[in-house]
């Protein structure tokens, strides 16, 4: 393919977006409000301190308590700006801890609240609604604390079943939304939850794959079954390297079974920043190229969560690092996997999730010039940070779904300095974006930026 | 010094999330051929014995090794032929001698799969365990020979105009190693590696479960270049070990072991025998009753997994392994709950299939005294987890034990049990946590999960224990990375895998020289 005519129209793609951006601001971190993510931005310390305290505050018993941590965190600050002295001298009094620990406790509230959107699925109702006025489909994730017992897994089971229940119900009633809900190879399920393999069993073990499978699999068979039953898609979201051999396994092993041939939707996770990445899409394809599944396999694209965990694991162990270092290794990756993925539909449903403005061009483009229809692809953002992203890819009659995590905050603390952590990172695309980077230099392909 | 080498970096464990790599092990146990035949050997002589049996603690039945049984007169002997030693190798330069240590440590790079397969036979170390014992060999090798050529520099001493003054490091002598069977090939090769690169001569006494590690430790050494008579190998028993101590010829005893029996090697050694020449000087690590203090705003989705490491690990006969849980009463209830349910999924099962959690214990005794202080556990508090039929009936197998709301004088609370066995205690904060971990006589390694970097100051600053893990598990020392050895009575506060951990096998010596000649500095 003509790779003038391919950078051509992502140029043409990337402006159309970034006209349709809702605020001109066009900064998700902005929304977020808060100038302390700015600062921890710039201060490697402050950024420590001010995650080290969104992690404890579910744990704390007492306001006292949230103010000790939080002045402990700060005095490891060095270069202290003022509202950061005004806090530590408020910790000195027991009536300045009390409003320091109800500050601080507000604002991770406030924060989580724009990644989380709500408590349990019901209580997340009007959210999804709202966006599905607005053209834009969810993908439910239950947060939850770490499974380490057998009875909490299976709470988280449950969990989900109900979870698919509520959606199926609510969705049901909502009103028609074509783009949402067909593509060329058929009819979409409008509700969608996505499941954690390390929450449905607390025996995932990296060396020992077959047994977390063997746990897990009556569980995630029963969420398949009422999936099934039920029209409603479920995707299996992708963890650390350590478990992805037996999260893959399982799924594909359960999905060519017999009693799944004709449902439910199903999708897996590929991590672009794996630099193996592409052996694991080998290895989907032939199942994909397989399996006798109405429903093709749904492979959803992301960069990957996990790079500080994989890069720390694979130092500590004297490992070769898994993942791309260089960002704009895998970005090129990113856009690899994305012409392979486009190249082999209708095998497989393609899914690009990313916030990076040049990655989402450069799939709307290369589908394009491949001759592919707009509504192949499906594009994800994440709900709190994504939010800008999707609605001008919504506006641009592209079909976008927003992952939506649900669940009170300690279980949702994890999940949350997660993200913060991966969008205050100075690679980050997002960082750049708020930093005011042209859209030239945003949308240049992956290692020619200047 | 003319041996120059990159600076030392730990041997990476194996990446056993891959399957390809989960294979290499397979086939080394594969081509393992049991029993393998250990003689007493001294020098050039090698006899021949089978009156010592090592077996696969999950089938008793299966030989592992068949070993000759030192004697105390082999003691006599294997001292006597390393004296005879020791004066060539202790001449022998400094690059030489690390120069063997590092070909040691390739031929047990060559040979890991293997290495690994008979850590697993014969000591029950699940895979990824057994795997980390070779590679922490081949560490102490590599970390020791490049110690011993910093050590060669000698030690800077001050320079006054017509004298000249040096410091040098001189090997102590005959050196006994007695080893333990828990980590049959790292401790051996680390003890051994330590003696024999500062210029020492080694006999070894492997542990009687571990022949067969023993004598793999001793063909390393001598196919890297080790010289026959500087390194004696001794399958036997305690008598043979208790032969070595009370030896006058033996300069240094290295031990690694139980409390009991290394404090009678210090009783041994500070009674010097008539005809010595040197006092002997002890390096001993020894057990420990490791504490986890966990305070309220632990992170319980990280703290339960790292506790049942530590504790369940290797079946927790680590000697860094937790023994005691004192957690904050307001996260008491929950934590045990879940550590009980996390307690009872854990697979027992034998060391060679990659499911297994638990592996059986080293060996009947063991075994029973498990079952004992489990008993004890149950009369005198209560059992959160009890699965006791739910293990193979042959071979040394005992289920996990959670046991809770202990008496405070309960001899389960102190006594090192070597077994999987964990309790929990409430206590009010975590200055009551470091208060019963203060009363204790032994302080080898301690845990502590808190999120309160002033607690965590607070914690450190009364911690007796040698080594004090932060949020994360109490196991899996690495070479250079975590020095490890333990303090009061669990043992001389030496450091393996240290850098002033050579300075315990020299001794220092200082020549002061006059350089003036008629009044002239020449």
């Amino acid at each position: 393919m003509d790779a003038t005519a391919v950078e051509t129209e992502i140029q043409r793609v990337g402006q159309a977006l970034a006209d349709a951006f809702p605020s001109k601001r066009g900064h998700p971190l902005k929304a977020i409000d808060d100038r302390a993510m700015d600062a921890a931005a710039r201060d490697a310390e402050l950024r420590a301190a001010l995650f080290r305290f969104v992690d404890v505050v579910p744990a704390c018993r007492s306001l006292d308590d949230l103010a000790a941590h939080l002045a402990g965190f700060l005095e490891n600050v060095h270069t202290q700006p003022p509202p950061l002295r005004a806090a530590m001298r408020m910790s000195d009094t027991k009536a300045g801890r009390k409003a320091l620990g109800a500050a601080g406790a507000a604002g991770v509230r406030h924060m989580a609240h724009r990644f989380i959107v709500g408590e349990d699925p019901a209580a997340a109702l009007p959210t999804l609604e709202r966006l599905w006025r607005e053209g834009i489909a969810a993908s439910v994730d239950l947060l939850g604390e770490a499974t380490v017992t057998a009875a909490e897994a299976d709470r988280y089971g449950a969990r989900c079943a109900e979870a698919l229940d509520t959606l199926a119900d609510a969705y049901a009633d909502m009103e028609e939304r074509p783009l949402l809900e067909a593509d060329a190879l058929g009819a979409l399920p409008r509700a969608n939850l996505s499941v954690k393999v390390s929450a449905l069993t607390p025996l995932l073990r990296p060396e020992a794959p077959a047994r977390g499978q063997r746990d897990a699999a009556p569980r995630l068979r029963e969420l398949l079954r009422r999936a099934a039953r039920l029209g409603a898609h479920l995707h299996i979201d992708m963890e650390s390297l350590d478990s992805r051999e037996a999260i893959l396994e399982l799924v594909l092993d359960l999905l060519s079974q017999p009693e799944f041939a004709s449902g439910p939707s199903a999708g897996v996770v590929l991590q672009a920043y794996l630099r193996d990445s592409p052996q694991t899409l080998d290895t989907i394809l032939d199942w994909a190229r397989s399996s006798e599944r109405r429903h093709p396999l749904v492979v959803r694209l992301v960069k990957g969560a996990y790079w500080d965990h994989e890069v720390v694991e694979a130092r500590q162990h004297g490992w070769n690092v898994p993942v791309f270092e260089r960002k704009a290794a895998c970005d090129a990756n990113f856009e690899e996997l994305t012409t392979r993925l486009l190249e082999a539909q209708p095998l497989v449903r393609v899914a690009i999730a990313s916030h990076n403005l040049r990655s989402v061009s450069h799939a709307v483009a290369r589908n394009r010039l491949l001759g592919g229809r707009d509504d192949d692809i499906e594009y994800q953002v994440l709900r709190g940070l994504g939010d800008d992203l999707g609605h001008a890819l919504a506006a641009n009659g592209l079909r976008v779904r927003a992952y939506c995590p649900v669940g009170d905050l300690v279980a949702g603390m994890a999940y949350l300095v997660r993200r913060l952590l991966e969008n205050t990172a100075n690679e980050s695309f997002l960082h750049d974006q708020a930093a005011g980077v042209p859209l030239a230099q945003l949308l240049a392909a992956p290692g020619t930026e200047t | 010094m003319s041996l120059t080498l990159p600076p030392f970096a730990n041997e990476p464990v194996l990446e056993l999330r891959r399957a390809t790599e989960r294979a290499k092990l397979a086939v080394g146990l594969g081509e393992l051929v049991l029993p393998i035949r250990v003689p007493v050997s001294i020098g050039r002589d090698r006899r021949a014995g089978e009156e010592l049996v090592s077996t696969d603690p999950g089938r008793p039945e299966r030989i592992v090794a068949l070993a000759a049984r030192a004697t105390p007169e082999d003691a006599g002997a294997a001292v006597a032929a390393a004296c005879d030693a020791f004066p060539s190798w202790a001449a022998t330069p400094v690059d030489d001698r690390a120069a063997a240590l590092l070909r040691a440590a390739d031929w047990m790079r060559e040979r890991r799969a293997a290495l690994a397969a008979l850590a697993v036979r014969e000591c029950a170390k699940p895979w990824a365990e057994a795997d980390a014992d070779v590679c922490e060999a081949i560490d102490f090798l590599e970390f020791y020979a490049r110690g011993a050529l910093q050590l060669a520099a000698g030690a800077p001493l001050l320079q006054v105009a017509g004298e000249r003054n040096e410091l040098h490091y001189a090997p102590r002598g005959v050196c006994a190693v007695i080893a333990p069977w828990n980590f049959p090939l790292a401790i051996p090769t680390g003890m051994t590696a330590a003696a024999l690169a500062t210029g020492n001569t080694v006999v070894l006494k492997p542990a009687e479960q571990a022949p067969g590690c023993g004598l793999r430790v001793v063909e390393a050494l001598r196919a890297g270049g080790v010289p026959a008579g500087a390194i004696a190998l001794l399958p036997g028993e305690g008598d043979a070990g208790a032969a070595l101590a009370r030896h006058p010829d033996v300069a240094t005893i290295a031990f690694t072991g139980s409390g009991p029996v290394g404090l009678e090697l210090l009783r041994t050694a500070a009674d010097v025998a008539p005809g010595a020449r040197q006092l002997t000087r002890v390096v001993a690590e020894m057990g420990g009753k490791n504490c986890i203090i966990v305070d309220s705003d632990a992170d319980l989705d990280e703290t339960i997994p790292a506790i049942v490491e530590s504790a369940f690990g290797y079946a927790g006969q680590k000697c860094s392994a937790a023994a005691r849980v004192l957690v904050h009463e307001a996260l008491h209830d929950t934590l045990v709950e879940r550590l009980a349910g996390a307690v009872e999924g854990l697979e027992v099962g034998p060391a060679d299939a990659f499911d297994t959690d638990v592996p059986p214990v080293i060996e009947q005794a063991a075994q029973q005294r498990v079952q004992r202080y489990t008993a004890m556990a149950a009369e005198w508090g209560q059992l959160a987890v009890s699965r006791a039929q739910d293990v193979p009936a042959e071979g040394w197998y005992v289920a996990p034990v959670l046991a809770t709301h202990l008496p405070p004088d309960s001899p389960v609370l102190r006594d090192e049990i070597f077994g999987p066995l964990l309790t929990v205690e409430a206590v009010r904060d975590v200055d009551e946590a470091c208060d019963r971990v203060d009363e204790l006589s032994v302080a080898l390694t301690g845990g502590l999960f808190s999120r309160n970097p002033r607690t965590v100051r607070r914690v450190i600053a009364r911690s007796p224990v040698g080594n004090l893990y932060v949020n994360r598990s109490t196991t899996g020392a690495m070479v250079g990375r975590q020095p490890f050895g333990g303090n009061r009575l669990s043992g001389t506060g030496t450091k393996a895998g240290g850098h002033d951990y050579l300075l315990h096998f020299v001794e220092p010596r200082v020549v002061t020289e006059n350089t003036v000649r008629h009044g002239l500095v020449v």
